[in-house]
């Protein structure tokens, strides 16, 4: 990460948005924003971008706009130190790019071996929610990759950050937020 | 590599511990510098977000997480000025004279060096230093009176008055938290609001975090805190027999050496043994203090047994603080659960936030979807939950030891072992069934049990303390028994976990052992 990037972030820090890089510049957008501009992402492909947005819309509705992938892109590609995901907090071993890549790998191919080769983002609601029903109680055959109880937990707590963590969160839920130093934007 | 001006005392780790050791040494007269491998925040910087409070914490500590129980390290450890007390719940109850004597009155555990009235004054001079709420004259049905707390308890809100009832259902008395927060003005400290985000640092100075309590008080008394000085080992002289310095990595990685004449190790419960082992000479073979073979044995944690209750009615499940409105000691005697050892503390009322390990997404795990949708909106009022830690015993197997792989620094990583024996799977599955029955008899519209992973929760000893060199690494102020001018802080000194949160005993423990240096500042000094 060049400098110029930690610093901006570290702006972010405190006015509550991240930086995020558009057209060569570095902005501070929320990943929802970051989404909705189609911001470029950093360290997920694409088809694993897919899968995150699928998987996060069948974990928490509403995930996937609330720009889960861009959220998980942008803080798996700054210093771990930097980060703030709840991998952090789940002793999860830096580089987070590492646990990402592999239960996202684990879910494909599962997801491809059970359903003649669709991946996750390919398969119906209904075939989503029973997958993921599957994976939280370790029950898909061949899995390969973290636990998938494991990934579950984790990847529904992204789902549940990017949601209700934020000030639009708990203004959905309708209780206060009740900041003393109040992340802007809503963040 | 820099050699740095000799001072007094050089104290590794800004936290709870070693915060205290620097302001009564500080004080005295003494120059005291602080190690602290973290960043040096601000209250300014302490954001209401569970998302940005993350930031406080490790990013992947250098241990390794094994055993049948690993412990859940990052989520409890601190990372930067403050420490774990920067983010800690600030519940304050004391341990009781029955934790002290274990082996003696019951053949199980560990007997602590001291008892109960050895440590009382100073958790009374610590309520009065840093400020606690609560009710002492409450208290007192458990335990020896003392001086009342200096503030007033804290107000209470429906998601912990709701308890009364069902606790009274089963015989069990709640009186208000004893708390390290401001109920009221204290010391130029604002008063609590009630916002619910203790836990990812209080910004406001309500909650007696080091900042503003004993951490703030050394700095005034020209204490230096050099932050981003990752220490990694202990320096003694050629015989071995007196610390002589700290070796440390500063911000641009850089090796340093900090002389001193005295060294506290403050780096909590995981980090000391490692330092202690990583600074191993021929003189002490085994690592630093280490005669004894139990630096980094009988690591210890608490579980805790949690019940929700889900109300129709608002239970203003967003008021409130981290920790607790209301607590029981009447669970606290080890032999209280048939079937079980160890003690139980029962704690009720608690603000709840949407994310993190502790938000009320994670009532029932189970859920996702538009089932989790659902219910996150009944949550959001209506929910509310009680727990009670239990006491795990010592076991000389839960362990903390070096492994071959190193850090940036070349410093070898440590592996924490960690696994819960039968009497504590028991202690955790009594509190469960009890918990159940107490929220019934709340009218709750639903109640559960929140099983899942047994929780590890405060970590303790790795370097406790005994009457004997022989089975122990310090004495009961931390003074190491091998190396005189070498102490411990913090709780890894603790001989058994109780079941109380351990702070309070923490900053009781270390003003003893500081108060103790300073007066012996002659003797012990290099």
């Amino acid at each position: 990460m060049h400098d110029i990037e930690r610093r901006a972030l570290l702006k972010g820090a405190g006015i509550g948005a991240l930086a995020f890089c558009v057209g060569g510049a570095e902005v501070m957008l929320t990943p929802r924003a970051a989404r909705a501009q189609g911001v470029a992402l950093r360290t997920l492909s694409a088809a694993q971008a897919a899968a995150l947005d699928a998987l996060g819309e069948t974990l928490v509705p509403g995930a996937r706009q609330a720009g889960i992938s861009h959220f998980i892109d942008q803080q798996i590609s700054i210093p771990a130190e930097e980060a703030l995901l709840e991998a952090r907090i789940l002793n999860v071993r830096p580089p987070y790019a590492n646990f990402y890549r592999a239960a996202l790998g684990a879910i494909e191919r599962a997801s491809e071996k059970l359903n003649q080769g669709r991946g996750f983002a390919q398969l119906s609601e209904a075939e989503q929610r029973s997958f993921v029903d599957q994976m939280r109680q370790a029950k898909l055959e061949g899995w390969q990759g973290p636990p998938g109880p494991f990934v579950y937990l984790l990847l529904r707590s992204d789902a549940v950050d990017v949601v209700y963590g934020t000030m639009d969160g708990y203004a959905a839920l309708g209780i206060p937020y009740k900041a003393h130093i109040a992340p802007t934007q809503r963040w | 590599m820099a050699v740095n001006e000799k001072v007094d005392a050089v104290v590794v780790g800004a936290g709870a511990s070693g915060s205290v050791f620097a302001a009564v040494l500080a004080r005295a007269g003494k120059k005291v510098v602080v190690l602290e491998q973290g960043p040096d925040w601000q209250p300014k910087e302490l954001i209401s977000s569970d998302i940005w409070g993350r930031r406080i914490k490790p990013a992947g500590g250098p241990f390794l997480l094994e055993g049948k129980n690993p412990f859940g390290y990052v989520y409890q450890a601190g990372w930067g000025v403050g420490g774990a007390a920067l983010h800690y719940f600030a519940n304050f109850p004391r341990l009781l004279p029955n934790d002290f004597k274990m082996r003696s009155e019951h053949g199980r555990g560990l007997d602590w060096p001291i008892s109960y009235s050895d440590v009382a004054p100073y958790y009374d001079q610590v309520a009065q230093d840093v400020g606690v709420s609560g009710d002492a004259k409450a208290e007192e049905i458990w335990r020896p009176a003392g001086r009342p707390y200096p503030m007033p308890p804290m107000q209470t809100f429906r998601n912990g008055e709701i308890w009364r009832k069902g606790c009274e259902s089963s015989g069990i008395r709640l009186v208000p938290a004893a708390v390290g927060m401001n109920s009221i003005e204290y010391k130029g400290r604002p008063a609590c609001i009630y916002d619910g985000w203790c836990h990812i640092g209080c910004p406001i100075g309500a909650l007696a975090n080091p900042l503003v309590t004993y951490l703030g008080e050394a700095r005034k008394a020209g204490a230096e805190v050099r932050a981003r000085a990752m220490a990694t080992r202990v320096l003694t002289n050629a015989q071995g027999n007196k610390a002589t310095a700290v070796e440390y990595y500063d911000a641009n990685k850089e090796r340093q050496v900090q002389e001193a004449s005295v060294v506290v190790l403050a780096a909590w419960s995981a980090q000391n043994p490692r330092i202690l082992l990583n600074s191993a000479t021929d003189k002490h073979a085994k690592g630093l203090a280490n005669g004894s073979g139990l630096v980094g044995k009988y690591v210890m944690c608490h579980f805790s047994s949690g019940t929700w209750a889900l109300f129709d009615e608002d239970m203003q499940s967003y008021l409130g603080t981290t920790g607790a409105q209301l607590m029981s000691y009447d669970r606290y005697d080890k032999t209280s659960r048939k079937g079980a050892f160890g003690s139980s503390f029962i704690v009720a009322g608690t603000a709840l936030k949407t994310s993190d390990l502790g938000g009320f997404a994670n009532a029932r795990l189970d859920l996702f979807g538009p089932d989790l949708a659902t219910f996150m909106k009944r949550a959001a009022r209506g929910l509310t939950r009680i727990g009670a830690f239990g006491e795990a015993l010592p076991n000389i197997e839960n362990r903390i030891e070096l492994v071959s792989d190193k850090d940036e620094f070349g410093m070898q990583l440590g592996k924490i072992v960690h696994g819960f024996d039968q009497d504590a799977v028991a202690l955790w599955n009594a509190n469960f069934d009890e918990g159940l029955k107490i929220a019934k008899a709340t009218g709750a519209k639903e109640v559960w049990s929140a099983r899942g992973n047994m929780p590890t929760i405060h970590l303790m000893g790795g370097t406790i303390m005994g009457a004997e060199a022989a089975n122990s690494v310090t004495n009961s102020y931390g003074q190491t028994h091998e190396v005189p001018n070498l102490y411990v802080a913090g709780p890894g000194i603790f001989a058994t976990a109780g079941a109380s949160n351990p702070t309070y005993t923490v900053l009781a423990l270390s003003l003893r052992g500081a108060e103790q240096m300073a007066k012996d500042w002659g003797t012990i000094a290099d």
